[in-house]
């Protein structure tokens, strides 16, 4: 592993250390961006288009429907070459979670930040129950570890449907491709669908016809699908988005033998479904990549991911933050960080350490000075890292030389990466630390998956890592990792068997009555790295006098929906956009629906209310690109 | 690409004049104080297809689907526009809608719910049409040419916009208009919609706790100055069928308790439901008429004085922090979704996210509820007398009639207790001897339509005297 911007090298031994020899490391000053033009060559040519020529349109779509949250997207289109010229995302939602958790009792932080997000509210009250067990010191009992795991796989078993169906769906449904694509239609009824077997639709034209918003089959089934995993969700934890049995160190479910075999009998189905979920994601693509070659551009970027982990090892997870990157590589998915279709680290310490937020472009003050060096194991920090970052709001008019989105811009090693539940499929393809199940293997290429039967007879699948990345592969992905969360939830059920088996039913450290004597009084610091829905999700705390003196979410949405940051890179939904031709007809200018760039935002299955917080360092610096130099790892 | 300020700066002077009448103002009329009338309006034709998919509006496209004839719409009511705003807010409740069953949205939006209005939903999440198109429908509404009756529903809390103008900003918004200086485009802020929209509004309806009471957003150390609908619109708001604000609370709330309390309004308008009846806080009083506790699935461990004191255990939760006794709330009942779950039917203590002071009232969490120690004390103390006596009679219950003569169970599971000894057995002849009092079956006369018979088994209480074969007994009575 080594950091190709941050100053930072690695010793014989692993341990992280600054690089010598540089007066003041992690500074930074704006340079010329590495893609295309800075933002002030850019305008200027824009304009001068604009002035010239008709064609060329700069039209800002607020709200973008169908993603949960607020969601604005700029654009400047060029109809003449059918290019994205530019495009600025915006959130345009900010309401202060974090402001609002500081100062609390640090057993508030759970229920409080679950609010966070209402789509995925189960995710942000798990992170905050990480974030918060390992400041005080309190590993759970593996029966609680496994009940999360099934908790959080019914979410997925929520979410991911949720978004395929009632968000992107209707983008690829009979009506839209009808209206925008008209010459893909009559090829759609002559084309016939591999996954006809599994799925039942002979020609895509069917399918198509069957994504149709409400009255389609195939999008009310979704909902219904969606309904099914959350019952499986809140025999677990009681309710949904915001589920009422998380704990420190725990859970507070109450786990009887009833429980578990409701979740059983409730899987069959799932499966079924899901056979059928991955046979019209696996088609989709197909079909767009043959009627039109351009299809594979849309929504590209370079293969940048980064994701947490997801799911503990419920005999390895131990609370600690010394310890995070043994336990991190135990998980279900693994965590990592993917550059330019390159796996760099596994380490949750160095993915950590990578980090930094910038507020450039954002409705937030700079703040003064870094509150840590290092983290607690000597690995260097940057000032704009998330245990030095302060959140400070400032609403002002919007300007795309200055600030224009309540979304921080999250770069990792300064290079833009992208988040989403896709990213697991990449990080543990290509790391293979998780030993392989009768379900689950990864091949350092692939995951191959295995789905049980339930009325469906059993079927091998496997995701292979994409020749092209872009918007329909985002879909594809996700419904992969449906599939993959569906399996990790069973696995995780076997095992709670199991322990029942064994006599095992602890779900807490410790009694509710004893929480208060474990909150520290001293300076504590701790993260909690879980995953939602739409991948990466991070806590980090700082408790201090026994209360919560910062606390700072980073979820998938602000990494993905970032606007520029320092070096006028754009974030991924800007870049991805800016990628994206424009296959529509355009002949009447009148008729640009910009439903490329729409499909390409909606791949990312963006979620904006829990997108907006923070904040950046000062000023604008030049940046050092540092020679790798480091020997270890 | 010209920069286009959210909103003109608000100099000090006008926000100066604006406090001397705020007073009497409620926050709404300041927030329109400050941002003046608006006229201008987006030019269709200017706009063409940009954000529309389809090209088609979502209402366009149902409209086949959904338009019921007259006959099956048992109203007069055709259609109705809800226009849906997520203000500071997670999205929480839009995705506890999609998950409602009773009735489902998908029925409310096709028409699929016998008797009611197609809802003609303009909901961020649901529809087909972004953008400026996406607003076209709340735009014809402000200038009051909308085609049918519309309510708006909001999710989320109301922020104080007046705060984010005083640098020239916004904390939510949604869309654009061109109502900046000269007709330039700027930013809408959700209140700002709500604010235009409520006073022609049938009815006004708060989903969630945040757009009922606040919520968290508006909790201790909130930057944003975040309020409640009724907060906003003030106590004399009326609709304009003279309704005020109705509050369906829940973080997040049961999505079957909104999409039900809409029917039934919506039942009333066409003229075959009863009034809803609302409570003095504007909530469905059918819904949260009662504490949770009272229908909760724990509530007779508490009447036992039993109580769980770690997490997982299955007694009432209240010890270790359950505010179910004060809170009203019908989730145990009525479960989370599709009658599964519920908060403590799976484990989690109450932590009154259905009430006004919530969250700041019932923080520090995972702790007692400090007027919880006179109440358990007072349930243990009774409960130590009931438990056991139930505990006895739930023993005699638990065996056949057969046994009792017999002496003796014939089971080959592992059983914990002895037979009961002449002591225990004593007293439940005197149970059964009370439960038989006044029972007419004892009553003498022939039962002319059988043969008599001697009875294969005899009902103890009826029996004139004990069988004189005993077992030995352990002595454990």
């Amino acid at each position: 592993m080594c950091f190709k911007n941050l100053p930072i090298e690695f010793d014989a031994s692993g341990q992280a250390r600054l690089k010598g020899g540089i007066a003041d490391p992690y500074s930074f000053s704006v340079s010329r961006p590495e893609v295309g033009m800075t933002d002030a060559e850019r305008e200027t040519q824009i304009n001068a288009l604009i002035a010239r020529n008709g064609h060329v349109k700069d039209l800002n779509m607020d709200p973008v429907t169908r993603v949960a949250g607020a969601l604005a997207v700029n654009v400047t289109a060029d109809l003449d070459s059918g290019t994205y010229l530019d495009a600025r995302s915006q959130a345009t939602l900010f309401r202060g979670y974090e402001v609002i958790a500081m100062g609390r009792d640090p057993r508030d932080a759970i229920f409080i930040t679950s609010r966070a997000c209402g789509v995925c509210g189960g995710v942000h009250a798990h992170a905050s129950a990480y974030a918060i067990e390992m400041a005080m010191g309190l590993a759970p009992p593996p029966l609680a570890t496994v009940v999360r795991n099934m908790q959080e796989a019914a979410e997925m078993g929520y979410d991911n449907p949720l978004h395929l169906y009632l968000l992107a769906g209707p983008d690829y449904s009979e009506i839209v491709v009808k209206a925008v694509n008209p010459e893909l239609w009559p090829l759609a009824e002559k084309w016939l669908c591999p996954g006809e077997k599994q799925h039942g639709f002979k020609t895509m034209a069917d399918l198509m016809s069957a994504l149709n918003p409400l009255t389609g089959e195939l999008y009310r089934e979704g909902l219904e699908f969606t309904r099914l995993s959350r019952e499986m969700f809140v025999i677990l934890a009681g309710k949904y988005p915001h589920p009422q049995t998380v704990c420190p160190g725990g859970v507070s479910s109450t786990i009887t033998l009833q429980t578990l075999n409701e979740y059983h009998s409730k899987l069959g189905r799932i499966f079924d479904y899901a056979q059928r979920l991955l046979a019209v994601w696996d088609d989709i693509p197909e079909f767009f990549y043959e009627a039109d070659e351009r299809y594979t551009k849309v929504g590209s970027r370079p293969v940048n991911l980064i994701d947490s982990g997801f799911w503990d090892d419920p005999y390895a997870y131990d609370a600690t933050y010394a310890n995070c990157s043994e336990w991190g590589d135990r998980r279900w998915s693994t965590p990592g960080v993917v550059i330019d279709g390159k796996l760099v680290t596994t380490r949750l310490t160095d993915i950590n350490i990578g980090w930094e937020e910038f507020v450039e472009h954002s409705y937030y003050e700079e703040w003064a000075g870094d509150r840590y060096e290092t983290d607690e194991l000597g690995n260097p920090l940057s000032p704009h890292h998330q245990w030095n970052k302060r959140t400070l709001p400032k609403p002002t008019g919007r300007s795309w030389k200055d600030k224009y989105s309540w979304a921080t811009s999250p770069r990792w090693d300064r290079h833009t990466v992208e988040a989403g539940a896709y990213a697991r499929l990449f990080t543990t393809a290509m790391a293979q630390r998780r030993p392989p199940s009768d379900l689950i293997e990864s091949t350092g290429t692939s995951l191959k998956l295995l789905i049980p039967k339930g009325l469906t007879a059993e079927r091998a699948v496997e995701w292979t890592i994409p020749e092209h990345w872009n918007a329909f592969e985002r879909n594809r992905g996700r419904a992969y990792h449906y599939v993959f969360s569906q399996l990790v939830g069973f696995e995780n059920l076997l095992e709670a068997y199991k322990l029942f088996r064994s006599g095992e039913r602890r779900v807490s450290a410790v009694p509710p009555s004893e929480l208060d004597k474990h909150i520290p009084t001293d300076e504590r610091r701790s993260v909690g790295w879980w995953g939602a829905g739409r991948g990466w999700l991070s806590h980090h705390l700082v408790m201090e006098g026994g209360k919560i003196a910062n606390y700072q979410i980073l979820t998938p949405s602000t990494i993905n929906a970032s606007p520029r940051d320092p070096w006028d890179q754009p974030g991924p939904y800007e870049e991805a956009v800016m990628n994206t031709p424009i296959i529509e007809d355009v002949s009447d200018p009148s008729k640009f629906t910009s439903i490329d760039m729409l499909r390409t935002i909606r791949s990312f299955d963006p979620c904006m209310p829990c997108t907006t917080h923070v904040d950046t360092g000062h000023g604008t610096i030049v940046r050092e690109v540092n020679t790798c130099a480091c020997g270890a790892d | 690409m010209p920069d286009t300020p959210s909103a003109r700066p608000v100099t000090g002077d006008e926000l100066a004049r604006v406090a001397t009448t705020s007073q009497r103002q409620t926050p709404a009329e300041r927030l329109l104080e400050v941002l003046g009338p608006v006229g201008r309006f987006h030019d269709p034709q200017e706009l063409g297809d940009f954000g529309m998919p389809a090209r088609a509006f979502m209402e366009d496209y149902l409209e086949p689907f959904a338009k019921a004839g007259p006959h099956s719409r048992l109203g007069p009511l055709e259609k109705v526009h809800a226009f849906w705003f997520a203000g500071m807010s997670c999205d929480g409740c839009t995705v506890s809608v999609t998950g409602a069953q009773a009735p489902s949205i998908e029925s409310l939006l096709l028409g699929a719910h016998p008797g009611i209005p197609r809802v003609i939903l303009h909901h961020p999440v649901v529809n087909l049409e972004s953008g400026p198109n996406y607003l076209r429908a709340h735009e014809a509404a402000v200038q009051g040419e909308l085609d049918a009756p519309y309510v708006i529903i909001l999710e989320g809390s109301i922020s104080d916009e007046t705060k984010a103008l005083e640098t020239g900003g916004y904390w939510s918004g949604q869309g654009e208009e061109p109502w900046g200086p000269d007709g330039s485009l700027r930013t809408v802020s959700t209140d700002e919609w709500v604010a235009r929209l409520a006073p022609g509004a049938a009815a006004s309806i708060a989903i969630g706790t945040c757009a009922t009471w606040g919520g968290v957003p508006a909790a201790h150390g909130n930057p944003t100055g975040a309020m409640s609908l009724m907060d906003f619109l003030g106590k004399d708001y009326r609709s304009v069928l003279g309704v005020p604000v109705v509050n369906v609370p829940g973080c997040a709330p049961v999505g079957d308790n909104f999409t039900e309390t809409v029917a039934a309004i919506l039942y009333f308008l066409q003229g075959f439901g009863p009034l809803p009846e609302f409570d003095e806080l504007g909530r469905p009083a059918w819904l949260f008429g009662e504490t949770v506790h009272r229908h909760c699935v724990r509530g007779a461990y508490y009447e036992e004085g039993d109580f769980a004191h770690d997490f997982g255990e299955k007694e009432c939760l209240v010890e270790i922090g359950c505010w179910g006794p004060v809170v009203n709330c019908n989730i145990t009942s009525r479960g989370a979704i599709n009658h599964a779950g519920g908060c403590m039917n799976a484990g989690g203590a109450c932590i009154g996210c259905t009430m006004p002071g919530f969250p700041d009232k019932f923080a520090p969490f995972y702790k007692p509820a400090p007027g919880s120690s006179v109440s358990t004390l007072v349930a243990s103390s009774v409960g130590r007398i009931i438990r056991p006596l139930r505990m006895y009679t739930n023993e005699h219950l638990n065996r056949e009639v057969r046994w009792d003569l017999d002496k003796e169970t014939p089971t080959a599971w592992a059983r914990e207790r002895a037979e009961p000894g002449p002591l225990r057995e004593a007293g439940h002849k005197v149970y059964d001897v009370l439960r038989r009092k006044g029972d007419r079956g004892k009553n003498g006369g022939a039962e002319w339509g059988k043969r008599p018979e001697p009875a294969e088994v005899g009902d103890p209480a009826l029996e004139p005297e004990v069988p004189q074969q005993t077992k030995p007994k352990d002595g454990s009575d």
